[in-house]
């Protein structure tokens, strides 16, 4: 009787996980790592990327942050808008957590039939190009670049579409734009926050701000003395700044069980202004709202950061919008076509892509309903323009460069 | 004859426990070639991929089995791992030597084990509490160094040329299959294992009997770097490069494994060479298999959570037969 229970309690235990396959198998196709494939709309038009009647591409999509809003508006773009009018899928990993995991996940995306690789996950670029290239796998990178020695490694394989986005020198312009426009708004005493520093993007953003906001770092005031010095120091140390009309009161990076204390050590002092190069926006905007301190960040234009400029103290914010990914997937639709886009000596595409910029709740605005829905500032009557067999390195170039604001 | 038949009846009740692992996995391999065929992908690939997943998992947990069977319990594991793979790839570039990397890394993953193992003699504190501080320090420490020196690129590594020979199933399958021999014979056909299931089972007893605790335990630690070593360097086979979250989840996965296995967290006689090789691959088939069949638009996260139920499920099962025993040990 005893053990009839059990196993009663166990068929139990097994009918309930069976109700959890069942429940959560969607009706689409489902994929390995992220099953949510987007099945192309039956009414999709004709296009370069194929007609009904031909297979759709499938295009692997691999991802380090899945919950964040600027990741869910980028894959919102991909599998609501892009599939929609083009005959593709994509297929999406789970978080990715480091570089066994991204060449586990191409290699499970080149056993399910993909074509191509859309990288948003970036703990080693080269094993994912390398992985690529040994599956006959197109790679490109869809957020980000590969560093300068990566590049030429790379730049001359068939495999490797390309790399659209920010670059190092990008972000480096766009922590010093930041700096400069609160040195010339005229605010004398700052707080700073790191976020993520070491991370590279972070090191050579917090680089811009203190250059921008004319300050020296251990005597120096060239880019790379500066971030060559924040990568050793794994921060910055306030002690090594030198300061130029502006003094930089405070300055904290991570984030864990004392950050808040920082941050409320920090605003206790009444600096001007909070110059962020990092997810501030995701942390602390209630907090510097609520202190009636300015702030700014580097970050995404997104539902909460419009309410943050709108109604409460943000005053500047570098910003990625969601269609930005737009023309590497034309550039990548392109290479499964049989027509990749190559410079002049044959070599990957690789365009640095600004940030956009707003510094009032209508310059937000203007940029956030422009990108969103039906018609997102890179909908498929711009990305036409650079699909098909007779589209050249400087039609993207032109494509990604023009102004957009 | 009554009493008989109920050892007989208790006999067959354990060899059928004991085989629910195996039978496990073998259902979970059939499974798996089920959902790929069904699915129209390559199975030939997706073997290869569980199986390069699966190696460094069942490496690492293998050599684990030493530490758990003295009912004790190493956090460090995937730390450890990490540590050693960064280490070794600063000495190939210094060196450019891949035998004195290689000896590096066994070196360096032997003596963070045998730190943990002195560190809990010395002060008397649980070996569990030195692991979880040498898990902060040791990580720590490997991503100072990968940061500092890795710059833009965020992680450090080894030209992917130098191991890329080594990176295919033979080499690994030999590096296993020796590993999990050398395990075997060490646990199954010597004292010490015989002597560590015993501290395992009754370590008071153990004690009164003249077996010396500390000497077995460095045994233990430094059959548990061995498969560290082994695994850090397979780590580097398949991806020759290092990053801060570079085996990060070993930690754990080594605990779901051995208990996959069939064999129980609290060590002693019941220990198992094979639980770690079983469990580790019948975990890593149940995560493919999971990740194909659900949809993850549904909701990240739904595949933890199912291989959590069976998770419990295996551990109800295989603890049927001596749960309600007074003395389970």
């Amino acid at each position: 009787m005893k053990t009839l229970k059990k196993l009663f309690a166990l068929l139990l235990t097994l009918a309930m996980v069976a109700c959890l396959f069942v429940g959560c198998a969607g009706d689409t196709p489902a994929t390995d790592n992220t099953p949510a494939t987007n099945t192309p709309a039956t009414d999709a038009p004709a296009t370069e990327s194929g007609t009904d009647d031909v297979e759709p591409i499938k295009i692997g999509v691999l991802v380090a942050d899945v919950s964040g809003e600027e990741a869910l508006a980028f894959r919102s773009y991909y599998e609501n808008y892009i599939a929609s009018n083009y005959n593709v899928t994509f297929s999406y990993t789970e978080q990715l957590e480091d570089a066994a995991a991204e060449k586990s996940a191409i290699e499970k995306f080149a056993a399910q039939g993909c074509q191509a690789i859309l990288s948003f996950s970036s703990a080693d670029r080269a094993t994912q190009l390398d992985t690529c290239i040994a599956n006959g796998l197109y790679y490109a990178v869809a957020s980000g670049m590969l560093d300068d020695a990566q590049f030429e490694t790379y730049k001359g394989s068939e495999y490797f579409v390309g790399q659209i986005g920010p670059s190092m020198d990008t972000e480096y312009e766009a922590g010093y734009a930041m700096g400069k426009y609160f040195a010339d708004k005229g605010v004398k005493t700052v707080a700073m926050y790191g976020a993520f520093i070491p991370n590279p993007m972070h090191v050579y953003r917090a680089a811009g701000v203190l250059a921008g906001l004319g300050m020296t770092y251990g005597g120096a005031s060239e880019k790379d003395a500066i971030v060559g010095q924040i990568f050793g120091d794994q921060g910055i140390d306030p002690s090594k700044v030198g300061a130029n009309g502006v003094e930089l009161i405070g300055y904290f990076q991570g984030f864990g069980d004392t950050t808040f204390d920082e941050l409320f050590a920090m605003l206790g002092q009444g600096p001007d202004a909070f110059l962020s190069v990092g997810m501030a926006t995701t942390f602390f905007t209630d907090a510097l709202n609520g202190a009636g301190v300015e702030f700014s960040d580097i970050d995404s234009f997104t539902s909460a950061n419009g309410e943050a400029m709108a109604n409460g103290k943000l005053v500047y914010l570098a910003g990625k919008y969601s269609s930005s990914i737009g023309p590497i997937f034309a550039a990548v639709v392109n290479a499964v076509n049989g027509h990749p886009v190559r410079d002049a000596e044959g070599n990957a595409l690789s365009i640095s892509q600004d940030y956009l910029v707003a510094t009032d709740a209508d310059s937000f605005a203007q940029y956030s309903t422009t990108d969103q829905g039906d018609s997102p500032i890179f909908s498929k009557e711009v990305l036409d323009t650079v699909i098909g067999e007779n589209v050249s390195y400087d039609d993207f170039a032109a494509l990604v460069s023009a102004d957009r604001s | 004859m009554a009493q008989s038949e109920l050892v007989k009846k208790h006999r067959v009740r354990e060899l059928l426990v004991a085989l629910l692992p195996i039978a496990a996995l073998a259902v979970l391999f059939g499974a798996l070639c089920l959902v790929v065929n069904i699915k129209g992908y390559r199975l030939d690939m997706y073997l290869k991929i569980v199986f390069n997943e699966g190696v460094v998992l069942a490496i690492v947990a293998t050599g684990a089995i030493f530490i758990y069977s003295l009912g004790s319990f190493d956090i460090s594991l995937g730390a450890s791992t990490l540590f050693s793979a960064t280490i070794g790839v600063m000495v190939y570039n210094a060196s450019g030597s891949l035998p004195l990397m290689i000896l590096t890394i066994f070196g360096v993953a032997i003596g963070c084990s045998l730190l943990s193992s002195v560190l809990a003699s010395v002060f008397h504190i649980p070996v569990f509490v030195t692991t979880v501080a040498m898990m902060s320090v040791l990580s720590a420490v490997a991503a100072q160094i990968i940061t500092t020196n890795g710059g833009a690129l965020g992680g450090i590594g080894i030209p992917a040329t130098v191991v890329a020979p080594l990176d295919n199933v033979p080499f690994k399958l030999i590096a296993l299959a020796a590993f999990a021999l050398l395990c075997v014979f060490v646990f199954d056909f010597t004292k010490i294992g015989r002597r560590l299931k015993f501290l395992g089972s009754n370590a008071v007893c153990a004690k009164l009997s003249g077996i010396k605790v500390n000497v077995y335990a460095i045994i233990a630690f430094v059959m548990a770097g061995l498969g560290v070593g082994l695994g850090a360097f397979l780590t580097l086979v398949y991806t020759p490069s290092v990053t801060p979250t570079t085996a990060g989840s070993i930690g754990m996965n080594i605990l779901v494994a051995i208990v996959f296995g069939g064999m129980p967290i609290s060590g002693g006689s019941r220990s198992r060479i094979y639980a770690a090789l079983v469990g580790g691959f019948s975990y890593i088939l149940l995560n493919n298999i999971l990740k194909i069949v659900i949809d993850s638009g549904a909701g990240y996260g739904i595949s933890q959570i199912v291989s959590a139920v069976f998770f419990l499920a295996v551990v109800y099962v295989t603890s049927m037969n001596y749960r309600t025993k007074l003395l389970p040990r």
